[in-house]
């Protein structure tokens, strides 16, 4: 089995309470980090082919936290590129930074989320590939594979289809149906022994430029309005109409 | 909503990095297994066996015996962290890990032969095989000095004669740690689901720890192989080194089930509206949640701070008499007064209270009931003991 590097981004747990303040998002506010769920899924997809797996992930001193805990569930080797905040960076310019860490490994293989849950950009997958150069499967829901490539699912216009695929390729992952490995005492007295190899951009010696992204403002989303209720054959009309020109679901 | 864990004046921020991953780890599992099925399993009266697969996976039971036996060797700490987050979940679930670990991996661990430890430990480490601990007996409760149990030596054999009472997990045990006269001392003994003459009953109709298997012990004329004393435990300071061991986990336990019901009549409070404001609002509302988070923090670092002292090895019983006594008293009241703040929602089980408070009842009374706890720190200060006099 061809080593593989897995990209995993730290976010705000999805029960984490988030707060803006000032136009910004207030990190301190956050009570719980985690690991973003795609990412979750890449990195089991990762342990159930077994081989080397190098974690690696882009992000402040508080992301160390989550390659322990791919440590703890029984990756090899972790990867750490220190960028204090990750919003002055665009999306372009963070793939840069990974593309030149995975190379770094040798890996010719990346497994990664379809899209982060905080930003759900969608970019780093199908970016990483173009910068590597390498075949790219994105929202793959299921995976076999052996030394020769990977069977891979995903979604196409008429169902779904199963796509074959070698190394150099970068797969980002949807949610499967395959359960998360859970990690136990042992493996986490292990993570603790385990050295996180700590770079910052510049040690990667890659050119990642400007931003051509501004960020101008966050604000939480809009409190969803009062549910309606409808009773009685006469109000299917009503229904119906809000459902198709509101709602737009019908 | 997500469980918020109190944790006011931040003593989790003390735990080491790995104490804080198992803290996660044991946390993620209640919420995802043990939350939304716990109510059924209290109604039913059922403990479900997958939970305790996914504790031997995790690797919990009798986590602080060494590697060399399958175990983890971590901290007492830890091991009282994970107790506060199983409890969280439900006392009959933190009793089951209790028993397992501290009353029947410890005196096999710390009384038993080496061909025991190699034997048992390891098994018990991943839930293959569950043990159970028998002390309490119908007529002997906060007096076991009392029991009439009994074995004989029979040359071959040992042989056992008795009844114990109040044994959690004793129905479905593999191995039960089983505390008898012989020769009028008290002595231990490893007594296997199959042995002749050893039966274990489920005793039914709890009001508490209903998702907890509690059973009788009955041995009549059952044989025992001479290989399965525990030579190194003489005396009643063999059953009190696997109490103490437990009580320690009670102590902080405890504090996950006041944690459980704090954050439920948090959330209650702020929710349910009377006289057109949350109740939360209320003088007599908000005195009840500052006395719980007032009370859950104290006992947070009685905690903290018996972990640390036998973490280092310095330590005396009384210690653990004094948490585990008060940390279950503590998280009793508060769970009678979230009982309170809740109304009659307080009394189903849409909400965790009930369950909480009934199971503390339980917790109050076994491993030393309250007072006897009490009786134990005034010998302590007086070098008086009280529990026997003549009585004329």
């Amino acid at each position: 089995m061809a080593d593989i590097a897995v990209l995993l981004k730290q976010v705000p747990d999805s029960n984490a309470k988030i707060v803006v303040s000032g136009g910004r998002l207030d990190e301190g506010s956050v009570n719980k980090w985690s690991m973003s769920p795609y990412d979750e899924y890449a990195l089991e997809a990762a342990l159930a082919l077994g081989g080397s797996i190098t974690a690696i992930t882009c992000g402040p001193e508080r992301a160390k936290k989550m390659l322990t805990d791919a440590a703890a569930v029984g990756v090899t080797e972790l990867m750490h590129i220190v960028v204090d905040d990750l919003t002055t960076l665009d999306s372009n310019q963070v793939s840069s930074i990974l593309t030149a860490a995975v190379q770094k490994t040798g890996a010719t293989v990346v497994f990664c989320g379809k899209q982060a849950a905080d930003t759900n950009a969608g970019s780093i997958g199908p970016s990483v590939a173009e910068k590597l150069g390498a075949a790219c499967v994105t929202m793959v829901s299921e995976l076999s594979g052996d030394s020769s490539g990977f069977l891979a699912l995903r979604p196409s216009a008429n169902g779904m289809e199963r796509v074959a695929v070698s190394a150099p390729c970068v797969l980002a992952f949807d949610k499967m149906s395959t359960e998360l490995r859970r990690p136990n005492v042992k493996g986490i007295m292990m993570a603790k022994k385990k050295t996180i190899e700590a770079m910052s951009v510049s040690d990667l010696g890659v050119d990642i430029g400007s931003s051509s992204v501004t960020l101008d403002n966050q604000s939480p989303p809009a409190e969803k309005p009062a549910g309606q209720k409808f009773e009685g054959a006469e109000s299917v009309a009503s229904v119906v109409s809000k459902l198709r020109d509101e709602a737009k679901v019908i | 909503m997500a469980y918020e864990a109190l944790d006011f004046f931040d003593v989790d921020a003390l735990l080491s990095e790995e104490e804080l991953m198992v803290r996660d780890m044991v946390r993620d599992w209640v919420d995802e297994k043990v939350i939304p099925n716990i109510e059924q399993h209290y109604l039913d009266g059922t403990f479900p066996r997958e939970w305790i697969q996914d504790l031997g996976e995790m690797g919990i039971l009798g986590m602080v015996i060494p590697e060399e036996y399958g175990c983890a060797g971590m901290s007492y700490t830890a091991y009282g962290v994970v107790c506060r987050e199983l409890e969280r979940g439900d006392s009959g679930l933190r009793s089951f890990a209790s028993v397992q670990g501290s009353l029947s991996m410890h005196p096999i661990h710390k009384f038993g032969t080496e061909e025991q430890k190699q034997k048992y430990l390891p098994r018990m480490a991943t839930g293959e095989l569950i043990g159970c601990f028998g002390l309490t007996e119908p007529d002997y409760g906060s007096n076991p000095g009392g029991m009439i149990t009994k074995a004989e030596d029979k040359g071959e054999h040992y042989l056992l004669n008795g009844a114990k009472m109040w044994i959690t997990n004793g129905t479905i045990c593999d191995l039960a740690i089983v505390w008898a006269k012989l020769d009028g001392e008290i002595r231990g003994f490893i007594v296997e689901m199959g042995d002749e003459g050893f039966t274990a009953p489920e005793q039914k109709g709890k009001h508490s720890l209903r998702a907890s298997v509690t059973s009788e012990l009955v041995f009549q004329d059952c044989k025992i192989p001479k290989d399965r004393l525990l030579p190194e435990a003489k005396g009643l300071s063999g059953p009190f080194s696997c109490l103490n061991r437990a009580r320690f986990g009670i102590a902080w336990g405890s504090i996950g089930s006041a944690q459980a019901c704090f954050d439920a009549a948090k959330k209650y409070s702020l929710e349910r509206i009377q006289f057109n404001r949350p109740i939360a609002a209320f003088q007599l509302i908000q005195m009840k949640l500052a006395t719980m988070l007032r009370e859950i923090t104290k006992g947070q670092l009685l905690a903290y701070h018996l972990g640390l002292k036998v973490d280092q090895d310095d330590w005396i019983p009384e210690f653990v008499s004094l948490a585990k006594m008060n940390n279950v008293d503590i998280a009793l009241d508060i769970a009678r007064v979230a009982r309170d703040i809740h109304g009659a929602n307080g009394v189903t089980s849409e909400y965790p209270i009930m369950r909480h408070m009934n199971n503390l009842e339980s917790v109050k009374t076994y491993e030393g009931t309250h007072d006897i706890h009490n009786l134990i720190l005034a010998r302590h200060i007086t070098g008086i003991q009280s529990f026997t006099r003549n009585l004329k």
